[in-house]
């Protein structure tokens, strides 16, 4: 399956070469985890981030049992501290 | 040390200009800028007196690092009774100004009094002069900042000044200094305004003196490799939030009637660094303020057949364009997802002198108010005044720098625009300041925030920002928030920007070049100290002004209307489940206002 993520801010510099500005498209097979979708971006271990599937905000103990489909919307956003 | 420990004083009703000593006690104890500026307002005026009276002073503020070899040592405040909120105000800005005002040998610059006809200032070093501005009164701040350099010739003077919005007494005027950056919030510049003060213009050779010039320099630098995460803002600016706030749902919308723009990605980096179908791109440059190494501002320019400029050939050049905040105000709170549109009127507004987030939010509530029925086209010369639409916000943004029929309405800030046309609650605003981006729905904290800052709806008073990124429970943000705004105190007291504690440094850094500049030895527990001072100072003048509890809130579309999508959807803001806690850490009353107890403690 495909799915496309959303990357912003500075975090939009682990994007897959050859991305669009802020998102890409992995493919995975089906039944793949939040984590498998993670993983396939370079992100530092020691960066933080915001994860949002479809709109709902999840915390990192989450990643590992959420099951992703193709038709989800998955962000991630770089806590920003303010401007 | 870098203190000059010299005051200017510059009283306008008798035309006299003197130096004076600076109360080193007050310093020490309020440090410069913010604090120290505060200070002597309250010293020095009845903070119940009219902000446009004589009575009211503006204090043109340094801090101990402004002008050292710090990054980012470029910042002063304009500290005032504010026209727009009838509080105490301190709007800070950057560029070359404030520096320049510290080499002419003064830390503090106070302006007193009225003048009779409208005057500017001229200082060089020790010279000062009062002269007659007829010839700049009625002119922008562009047109004046090119009249005064002509005359004086000197490419390295600074100035600050108004545009007609502070001549015409729009509650929101700036001071707008170097063209593009400005003291923007809550009506400084409308105080110069009313006492016919049109500009300052300033040149320094005296320099900033430290005792150990090699010892700083290697600490600058040392302190300066310490902002190890400053690409992004330089990169993007601080426009990268909008992308943030809008997909978490805490992007202000339509007069915060939604937390999510459906248009935001017209307005975000991307849009900002793509060629449209025109191949124009926004963006030209970053711009940088004093000592920066950081350069977070924008200079832009808009596509030259665009229908806001195609006959203006004064627009066609760059200037400071946008950044979140006015993305927002001009955009997400309007509707208006026209980069080329929301850019023009930030062009305006640094031109005419108005603060942008506030010239927003009073043309959104304006539209809130044409939806509703309650304006009419017959109040906006047939202007269709519509969310959505690019033509009015620029129609409404001219006709407000012009104080032109329903401009005029708008000059007069969201909550009296409100008033007048029959429904205070559409105005989106605390103490009469129009909020800035964040909506406290979606950010809990922001919200108490919002309803406790002294100088109204601020986003730059607190940082609750990654404990509300992280969780919408209300469990631990009132402490967030005290702590944030005592250490955001501090820093605006120093000389140096916000903006490195976004980038890598932490408040010992900041620490460690206020000791280096004053030769002090001041701890993290006094950075609370000096903080929790300037807080509960700025606190009891807005109390003698009159304020109290019952300011301390937000619009009850906020407390009541939950927010439609994102995060927080169905959430409203708990501010009433806050407010106690923190009125406890602050150790005020339950009517909030400090206990005996806290102002002694506090030496107050
Ligand atoms: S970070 Fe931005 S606002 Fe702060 S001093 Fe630098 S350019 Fe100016």
């Amino acid at each position: 399956m495909q799915v496309s993520v959303k990357l912003f801010g500075g975090l939009r510099e682990y994007l897959p070469a050859g991305s669009a500005f802020n998102a890409c498209v992995l493919n995975l097979p089906e039944g793949s985890m939040l984590t498998d979708v993670l993983s396939h971006l370079p992100i530092p271990e020691n960066k933080t981030y915001i994860v949002l599937l479809n709109d709902v905000k999840l915390d990192r103990e989450a990643h590992a049992d959420t099951i992703v489909s193709a038709s989800d919307e998955i962000v991630l956003l770089p806590p920003i501290k303010g401007g | 040390m870098s203190w000059h420990k010299q005051i200017l004083r510059v009283n306008l009703t008798e035309g006299r200009c003197q130096i004076e000593p600076l109360n080193m006690e007050w310093a020490n104890d309020y440090l410069g800028q913010r604090g120290l500026g505060s200070k002597y307002l309250l010293e020095e005026m009845d903070p119940a007196a009219d902000a446009l009276s004589p009575e009211n002073k503006v204090i043109f503020a340094t801090g101990p690092v402004t002008g050292t070899l710090a990054s980012t040592s470029g910042r002063y405040s304009v500290i005032t009774k504010g026209a727009l909120t009838d509080a105490i105000a301190c709007s800070n800005s950057g560029g070359k100004f404030g520096a320049e005002l510290k080499f002419a040998g003064y830390d503090l610059l106070i302006i007193e009094g009225e003048s009779e006809k409208p005057v500017y200032l001229h200082i060089e070093d020790d010279k000062v002069e009062l002269c007659d501005a007829s010839e700049v009164w009625g002119k922008t701040v562009w047109e004046t900042e090119d009249f005064l350099g002509k005359k004086y010739a000197d490419p390295l003077m600074r100035f600050a000044s108004i545009g007609q919005a502070g001549e015409n007494l729009c509650r929101y005027a700036c001071v707008v200094n170097d063209r593009h950056r400005a003291a923007g919030r809550s009506g400084v510049g409308t105080v110069m305004g009313a006492k016919k003060i049109k500009a300052i213009a300033v040149r320094g050779t005296k320099g900033v003196k430290s005792p150990d010039p090699a010892g700083y320099f290697k600490l600058a630098s040392e302190v300066n490799a310490r902002m190890t995460e400053r690409d992004e803002m330089s990169r993007d600016g601080t426009l990268a939030m909008i992308d943030v706030t809008n997909n978490f749902g805490a992007l202000p919308t339509r007069n915060n009637r939604s937390v999510r723009f459906e248009g935001a990605e017209k307005l975000n980096p991307e849009a900002m660094h793509t060629p449209n179908a025109n191949g124009h791109t926004n963006i030209i440059t970053n711009g940088a303020c004093f000592g920066c190494t950081i350069g977070c501002g924008r200079i832009c320019h808009v596509d030259p057949t665009h229908f806001s400029i195609k006959d203006k050939p004064q627009y066609h050049g760059a200037s400071g364009g946008l950044e979140y905040e006015t993305a927002y105000a001009l955009g997400a709170a309007c509707g208006v997802d026209d980069i080329d549109a929301a850019t023009y009127v930030g062009f305006l507004c640094n031109e005419y002198g108005m603060d942008p987030i506030s010239l927003g939010g009073s043309i959104a509530a304006a539209m809130e108010l044409f939806d509703i029925g309650a304006i009419t086209e017959q109040d906006t010369n047939g202007v269709k005044l519509e969310f959505g639409s690019a033509e009015a916000l620029c129609a409404m943004g001219e006709m407000t720098a012009r104080n032109e029929g329903i401009g005029a309405d708008i000059a007069m800030g969201s909550k009296r625009l409100c008033e007048k046309y029959g429904h205070p609650d559409l105005s989106m605003s605390v103490k009469g300041q129009e909020f800035a981006a964040y909506d406290g729905r979606g950010m809990q904290g922001m919200g108490l925030a919002y309803a406790t800052s002294n100088r109204g709806a601020c986003h730059l008073r607190a940082s609750p920002y990654e404990h509300d990124f992280e969780t919408t429970d209300i469990e631990g943000k009132a402490q967030v928030v005290y702590d944030s705004q005592n250490e955001v105190a501090f820093i605006d007291s120093t000389g140096l920007c916000l903006f490195p504690s976004e980038c890598g440094w932490s408040i010992k850094d900041y620490l460690e070049l206020v000791n280096g500049s004053c030769e002090s030895d001041w701890s993290e527990d006094d950075v609370q100290t000096v903080g929790e001072r300037i807080w509960n100072l700025e606190r009891l003048f807005n109390i003698k002004a009159g304020l109290g509890k019952k300011d301390d809130t937000l619009p009850k579309r906020i407390l009541e209307e939950p927010a439609d999508v994102g995060t927080a959807k169905g959430l409203v803001c708990k501010l009433g489940d806050m407010l106690p806690e923190y009125y406890q850490l602050r150790g005020w009353n339950e009517e909030g206002e400090p206990t005996s107890d806290t102002i002694s403690r506090l030496g107050l």
